[in-house]
């Protein structure tokens, strides 16, 4: 599905991101984790294209991602990430139906079964009820929901999420990345929670200053070690009981 | 001031389709009526004889009507609706709620072009609209020239750029007529705040098309608009060319305004207040807000240029001053009521 190779960013004097590379199958949740200014979300920007490598590959279902229209790439990826409120309120299902955007043409109309797809998009993040409503009214967690309904409704065949957890109530952290599980597409999502990240993360790449530490599966990544050294702080890496997954338990200083 | 434009801004869309009718029979009542109003009496019956053409009607009414009145209803028409369509798609692509048609200096570019014509130039070498629309286009290209490159693409860097080739030429504009004839000035200021009274049939023939192909393009690209009132990098994860959208718009816009500016000199707070009334009335996304802002900006312009013509005997107030002071009141109004 996703193919990155040797990606380097350079911005200004700066090397944001050096020798990146791994794939993302055909299915599951790949997770970008790492600390602040370990360039997780211009790994985001690239692969969506709002940045342009330095150097490097990106290929996209086999294609490079230079050889996109805008228009195909929309159709392919679909992006969430935070957005400042609307300058005027808008209700839930007419930021849904932005998705179909990069399936019409100019004068194309909004179709029956068009108004059906964003509603089947709203019913299955859970916000049918809510489809009039506008969108200042929502919570975090609903907002959230919103614009991955939003991205489904673009119907694309990978998902990009830019830290889709902050900022929310930790039950709604579950509902979202429940949700991402649920929806049977490739989804790769930056994320600070390491927990959340070793619950939901089929895959995970470790970032660190721009190079890339470790990619593989949780228990290969989440290593103690590892992420001692890449958070510079104590740690402790257990198995839970009962979920069997790894759980990250860092030490305040001194405490070690 | 997002909020309070979100405040100003709540959606009535169930309404659309009746506030479109009911605006649309407003409309054709409105301009028949206004068609009866002026020095010459004539009768609804006698404009709708004379306007389908009926034999026997007398030769002074189809002249006032054909020449006269008409092609001043069709302008008043065609500048309110150009004037909020360019406001609404201004203040959605600026993405600033107090966007206006004048955002690029037009009306001080319009107003030197005017001036120059008026006081410099040899008499009827050009008239004052061929100088105030050239003065007009000017101005957009001097805040375009200043944002060529990266610089356009930002916001809040072109709309600095305007309020300040603004100031540039309206100091211009006051110099020289600092040191023309006394009655220069007043012609040009009368001109300047906005009046119908020089516009004819080759107005109509200007305006409407300009008018309309702008509002087309404008709803080709309504969903594009959509996408930009939540960021520009969600509208560019869509697929939008923010940059090139914003462009295209922003000449479109400009060009139209231009050419209202040219015929009919400056009508403030159409361009302002149509579009936040028409987000209240008909609905916030684009095809509501540009058909909404074109029938209610006609709308608004027949009455003010009703009550322009007929207020005072023998003479006309500018538009300007009417728009100028219901606009004012409006916004107060509506702050007003938001806060109790």
């Amino acid at each position: 599905m996703l193919k990155v190779s040797g990606l380097s960013l350079q911005l200004g004097n700066q090397l944001v991101l050096q020798d990146i590379a791994f794939s993302l199958p055909q299915q599951g949740i790949l997770g970008v984790i790492g600390p602040n200014g370990a360039g997780k979300s211009s790994l985001l920007k690239l692969i969506s294209r709002a940045l342009s490598p330095t150097s490097g590959q990106i290929l996209l279902r086999q294609r490079p991602l230079s050889q996109y229209t805008n228009q195909q790439l929309a159709r392919t990826l679909a992006v969430v990430s935070q957005h400042p409120p609307p300058l005027f309120a808008l209700s839930v299902f007419q930021v849904a139906a932005m998705g179909l955007l990069p399936h019409k043409s100019w004068f194309e109309t909004t179709s029956s079964s068009d108004r059906a797809s964003v509603s089947r998009a709203l019913n299955k993040v859970g916000l049918s009820a809510k489809s009039e409503a506008l969108i200042d009214t929502l919570s975090g967690g609903e907002l959230q929901r919103l614009y991955i309904a939003r991205a489904l409704v673009q119907q694309p065949t990978l998902l990009l999420l830019d830290e889709p957890t902050n900022h929310l109530d930790v039950q709604y952290q579950h509902q979202v990345l429940q949700l991402l599980r649920e929806l049977n597409i490739p989804v790769l999502v930056c994320i600070h929670d390491l927990n959340l990240a070793a619950l939901y993360c089929d895959n995970l790449l470790l970032l660190d200053k721009g190079q890339q530490v470790a990619f593989g599966t949780p228990e290969q990544v989440l290593q103690h070690q590892q992420l001692q050294q890449v958070f510079a702080l104590a740690c402790q890496v257990s198995r839970h009981p009962a979920l069997d997954k790894l759980q990250i338990t860092f030490l305040p200083p001194g405490a070690a | 001031m997002v909020k309070l434009a979100a405040r100003f801004s709540l959606p009535r869309q169930r309404n659309y389709p009746l506030m479109l009718l009911f605006t649309l029979l407003l409309l054709v009542a409105s301009a028949v009526f206004s068609l009866t109003l002026g020095s010459a009496a004539i009768s609804i019956n006698e404009i709708i004889a004379v306007l389908f053409g009926t034999a026997g009607t007398p030769a002074l009414a189809d002249t006032v009507i054909w020449q006269i009145r008409l092609p001043r209803l069709l302008c008043a028409m065609l500048v309110g609706a150009g004037l909020a369509v360019s406001g609404a798609i201004l203040q959605n692509v600026s993405r600033n709620p107090l966007a206006d048609p004048y955002l690029f200096g037009l009306m001080a570019g319009a107003g030197l072009g005017a001036t120059i014509v008026s006081v410099v130039l040899p008499p009827q070498l050009f008239s004052v609209a061929v100088g105030a629309f050239a003065g007009a286009l000017f101005a957009v290209a001097l805040v375009f020239v200043f944002c060529a490159g990266q610089h356009w693409r930002k916001v809040e860097v072109t709309l600095l750029a305007g309020v300040a080739v603004s100031f540039m030429l309206s100091a211009l504009s006051s110099f020289i007529l600092y040191f023309a004839e006394p009655f220069a000035a007043n012609r040009v200021m009368f001109w300047l705040m906005g009046s119908l009274s020089r516009t004819d049939w080759q107005s109509v023939l200007l305006l409407a098309p300009v008018t309309f192909l702008v509002l087309l393009l404008a709803l080709a690209l309504r969903r594009q608009l959509d996408a930009l009132l939540l960021s520009d990098e969600s509208a560019r994860t869509l697929g939008v060319n923010t940059s090139r959208l914003r462009l295209v718009l922003l000449l479109a816009t400009a060009l139209l305004t231009a050419c209202i500016v040219s015929q009919c000199g400056g009508i403030a707070f159409v361009g302002l207040m149509i579009p936040h009334l028409v987000r209240r009335l008909f609905g916030v996304t684009s095809v509501h807000l540009l058909t909404g802002s074109a029938l209610l900006g006609a709308l608004f312009l027949i009455w003010v240029d009703n009550l322009a013509r007929t207020v005072l005997p023998q003479q006309e107030i500018p538009l300007g001053v009417i728009t100028s002071l219901v606009g004012s009141l409006f916004f107060l109004t509506l702050m007003r009521t938001k806060q109790t």
